[in-house]
């Protein structure tokens, strides 16, 4: 739930990583903490086992830009990825603004990806709440590895709602387009939060950059 | 997203002057008001020496993980919680369906009296919640104050 505070001047968004388990979602906020000039974000926090799997969640709180001279602040949580952890996801999932969805690009893991998916429309639902309110892109991580699946068929399997979103080809790892992930989701975000508090002027253009989308042709989405 | 709450200046200062009341009386360090998504409402007292948003992200965690725990001896959820140091205590207690309110203290008070008066002034902070403006803040912007460079830059980390 963003909160707008006249009194510290501060609007606060909260971003969730969402995913199967072992996808990436860790890697791409430990990148993010590591890379981030540490003036604009908070410490790291990760609630996991001795094994490095996340338990809870992991936290990480950033500084952006000033709107108006207001301070937004994106609080970036990631969720426990394995099945049993469902209760815990949909704490984490409360009050949620803005999504990644990353997905593991190795086919093995298809199945997975497409059962985590449904799995946050699912806990969404019970929360009154659905993909289509909520400003989210899909991350189609480790691109690097042999075995992976091509863009079209991720989006054939991921991006098959009726409103197609931003997708990105990550190597969480290197942290390459983790960064480029980030910030699509917080455009997104943004604009559809000025939307909001500005509902009277015209609609605020879309946020997506040349090259760093992956929207496929409507023919090219028979692959199967 | 659908309805923004909005804290103006005089919502802060009625809040601010209900947890100063209750930190007085309390004798405790700091309190903050939470929502149960995490995010900080308000806070009031030392914050010099901890990251609040962390605090709030983790006490929210917290309560919300033992509702399970709650729910097995046939509770709706734990009305408060208190985590126990050797120096430093955390109580934690609900305000409304929403918010959750945590204080800190240390050894000038007691756990009995901080939570004697933490719950007149959850009352208070609740009542007070529950008049916020939503929606139509007054507040706006467009397209155009939002920068189109990339909000966030990757930087190599400062050279040792």
């Amino acid at each position: 739930m963003s909160i707008i505070n006249y009194a510290s001047r501060e609007i606060q968004f909260k971003i969730v990583y969402y995913g199967p388990a072992l996808c990436g979602k860790t890697t791409n906020l430990g990148y993010i903490h590591q890379r981030i000039n540490p003036q604009n974000r908070g410490d790291l926090v990760s609630l996991a086992t001795a094994a490095d799997r996340t338990l809870f969640f992991d936290f990480l709180p950033l500084n952006a830009l000033v709107i108006k001279g207001f301070v937004t602040k994106f609080q970036l949580y990631t969720v426990p990825g394995q099945v049993i952890y469902n209760a815990t996801r949909q704490l984490v999932l409360r009050s949620v603004d803005g999504m990644v969805f990353v997905a593991d690009s190795q086919w093995e893991k298809m199945e997975e990806n497409v059962e985590s998916f449904k799995n946050l429309e699912d806990n969404l639902a019970k929360q009154n709440m659905s993909l289509d309110d909520i400003p989210y892109v899909l991350q189609y991580n480790k691109r690097d590895l042999p075995n992976i699946a091509p863009v079209n068929y991720l989006d054939y399997v991921l991006n098959n709602r009726k409103k197609r979103v931003q997708s990105f080809e990550v190597v969480s790892s290197t942290g390459q387009n983790v960064f480029a992930t980030l910030n699509a989701v917080s455009q997104i975000l943004l604009h559809k939060f000025s939307k909001q508090s500005d509902a009277g002027r015209p609609a605020a253009p879309g946020a997506a950059k040349p090259g760093q989308q992956h929207v496929v042709p409507e023919q090219q989405r028979s692959v199967a | 997203m659908n309805a923004i709450p909005v804290l103006t200046i005089d919502d802060v200062a009625t809040l601010d002057g209900v947890l100063a009341d209750f930190l007085k009386k309390a004798e405790a360090e700091l309190t903050v008001v939470i929502d149960r998504g995490g995010n900080v409402i308000s806070q009031y007292g030392d914050m010099t020496v901890m990251d609040v948003t962390i605090i709030a992200a983790l006490a929210a965690g917290s309560f919300a993980a033992t509702r399970e725990l709650a729910r097995r001896i046939g509770e709706v959820e734990f009305n408060a919680l208190y985590h126990q140091g050797n120096g430093s205590h955390i109580f934690m207690n609900s305000v409304d369906e929403e918010t959750i309110m945590i204080t800190v203290f240390g050894p000038r008070t007691t756990v009995g009296l901080v939570r004697f008066y933490s719950t007149g002034t959850a009352q208070q902070v609740a009542l007070l919640l529950k008049s916020l403006q939503k929606g139509n803040h007054g507040f706006s912007f467009d397209a155009s104050d939002i920068t189109a460079a990339p909000i966030f830059a990757d930087s190599a980390p400062p050279a040792a």
